[in-house]
């Protein structure tokens, strides 16, 4: 039951702010993102048109909690098919910032290691310039495992036979154990501290 | 044929996974007679993980104004890639605040709008195009394909190329080459789950397994694919799929310029056919 005392009706305006979130009161809840979704096929209650409408009423604390934001694929499937453009892809992602936001303040607690991830991917692509394989696996994985040690192990178990595989083929020579950088990486730098999140 | 020189954007994954790609990509260049010179120190245009448009803008100007600076349209391999540099580029277009604000973050970002990004797909297709192509190739694949678009060709519509529903690029040119394109309308722009892989590898492997297994009912002797990340999914990873999902998939996976390089006559080796996980030389056997 949805206590009405307990909505947030700026919540909206909130995600209007966030860029991609522009659209959202475009939404007439037609569902067409939600039929067509290759998640909601695999998970049933995966509802896109859900998170909209709780977003809509205000239902901030249980939208910015909702472990389905995090299993969002970003294909556009739905945003190619929305017949209102409310950019559906972009307006989850405009959500997962604001979420990520809030439980880097402390304030909720994000039931998905995808923050962790798409952090660690921001921050070695920060240092290097280009995506680091190597690096990104040994940042996010003791972080997601909570130790450095379970992390490795956690590693070593989804990633050593494709390693192996790899390594055979010659596509992950020690030339892949150390990092590509750009060289202009002051400016690449730069960038995140002006563009990134604050 | 309108198009002589490109900028070439790689993207991260051509030194390592799709090391494949980017040898197959470059040796069909060369044989189209179309120069490709690899941007002078590009970097990553933001992949799936940089969620945020201001952030993924900031780095493709940089990109974008690289190729400017040559004076050339930006070619790539890779979909994520070319959604990337192709949204910032339009991003940037259409706002001169957006262009002003980046370019005061360093005189490197300046971008006048100039140029486009465009992937190798639509490159072959609409620039050099299908009597150049057909009149180079020397070579008939018997091969039955299953032609796999996933996302960013055809979606969303500000960038897409191709039809979002049933995009028809890949079909024809591997129809061009004498291949047989299998009935595969239902999948073929499907996601392979790779933005998943790392946080949820259970939903990841199911999407690629339904990718695999309608490939393989449909008769294909491969799939043929444009994105380094569904290559990685589909063939770098089908022995972790059918491993933890306790199936049988022995499903080839080539990336359509490694398909295209074969019809144009080029040698298997330098097109990195030797590099693919799921062994293609079946296949190889079906050029005459």
């Amino acid at each position: 039951m949805i206590k009405t005392w307990e909505l947030d009706p700026s919540f909206k305006y909130e995600i209007m702010k966030e860029p991609g979130g522009e659209h959202i009161t475009s939404c007439y809840q037609c569902s067409t993102c939600t039929i067509g979704c290759p998640i909601t096929e695999l998970v049933p209650d995966y509802n896109p048109r859900k998170i909209i409408q709780m977003s809509l009423l205000g239902m901030r604390n249980e939208v910015l909690t909702s472990p389905d934001l995090w299993i969002c694929l970003i294909c556009q499937t739905c945003t190619a098919r929305c017949p209102q453009d409310v950019r559906i892809s972009d307006l989850l992602g405009a959500i997962r910032r604001i979420a990520e936001k809030e439980a880097e303040a402390g304030k909720l607690k994000i039931d998905s290691s995808r923050p962790l991830f798409d952090k660690a991917f921001q921050h070695q692509l920060e240092k290097h310039g280009r995506l680091y394989d190597m690096g990104l696996a040994m940042e996010y994985y003791p972080k997601k495992e909570g130790s450095f040690i379970s992390g490795m192990k956690a590693m070593m178990k989804d990633y050593k036979d494709f390693g192996m595989r790899m390594f055979k083929k010659g596509k992950m020579g020690p030339k892949a154990m150390l990092p590509v950088k750009v060289k202009d990486r002051t400016v690449i730098k730069k960038i995140f501290e002006e563009m990134g999140e604050k | 044929m309108s198009v002589s020189k490109m900028a070439y954007y790689p993207g991260c994954p051509s030194e390592g996974t799709a090391m494949d790609q980017d040898m197959s990509t470059k040796a069909v260049f060369e044989k189209l007679g179309v120069e490709l010179v690899e941007m002078d120190d590009w970097n990553c245009c933001g992949a799936a993980e940089v969620e945020d448009p201001r952030l993924v803008y900031a780095l493709n100007a940089r990109n974008l104004a690289i190729a400017e600076k040559e004076g050339l349209d930006i070619v790539t391999p890779c979909s994520i890639c070319y959604y990337n540099l192709e949204r910032s580029n339009q991003a940037l277009k259409a706002d001169e605040d957006l262009r002003t604000k980046v370019k005061g973050i360093d005189n490197s970002l300046g971008y006048n709008g100039k140029i486009r990004a465009k992937h190798v797909l639509d490159v072959f297709m609409n620039d050099v195009g299908q009597d150049e192509l057909k009149s180079k190739m020397s070579k008939k694949l018997n091969i039955k394909v299953a032609p796999y678009y996933g996302c960013y060709l055809g979606r969303p519509r500000e960038t897409a190329f191709d039809d979002p529903d049933d995009p028809v690029l890949m079909d024809r040119l591997i129809e061009l080459a004498g291949g047989e394109v299998v009935p595969f309308s239902q999948t073929k722009t499907l996601c392979c789950g790779g933005p998943l892989m790392m946080t949820r590898s259970d939903i990841a492997f199911a999407m690629s397994r339904k990718i695999l297994d309608a490939a393989r009912s449909a008769g294909a002797d491969c799939i043929a694919l444009a994105c380094p990340l569904c290559g990685m999914m589909l063939d770098g990873k089908q022995a972790d799929i059918e491993k933890a999902l306790n199936v049988t998939l022995g499903m080839p996976v080539v990336y359509i310029t490694q398909l295209l390089g074969l019809a144009l006559g080029i040698d298997a080796k330098k097109l990195g056919l030797n590099k693919n996980a799921v062994d293609t030389k079946e296949l190889l056997g079906k050029v005459v």
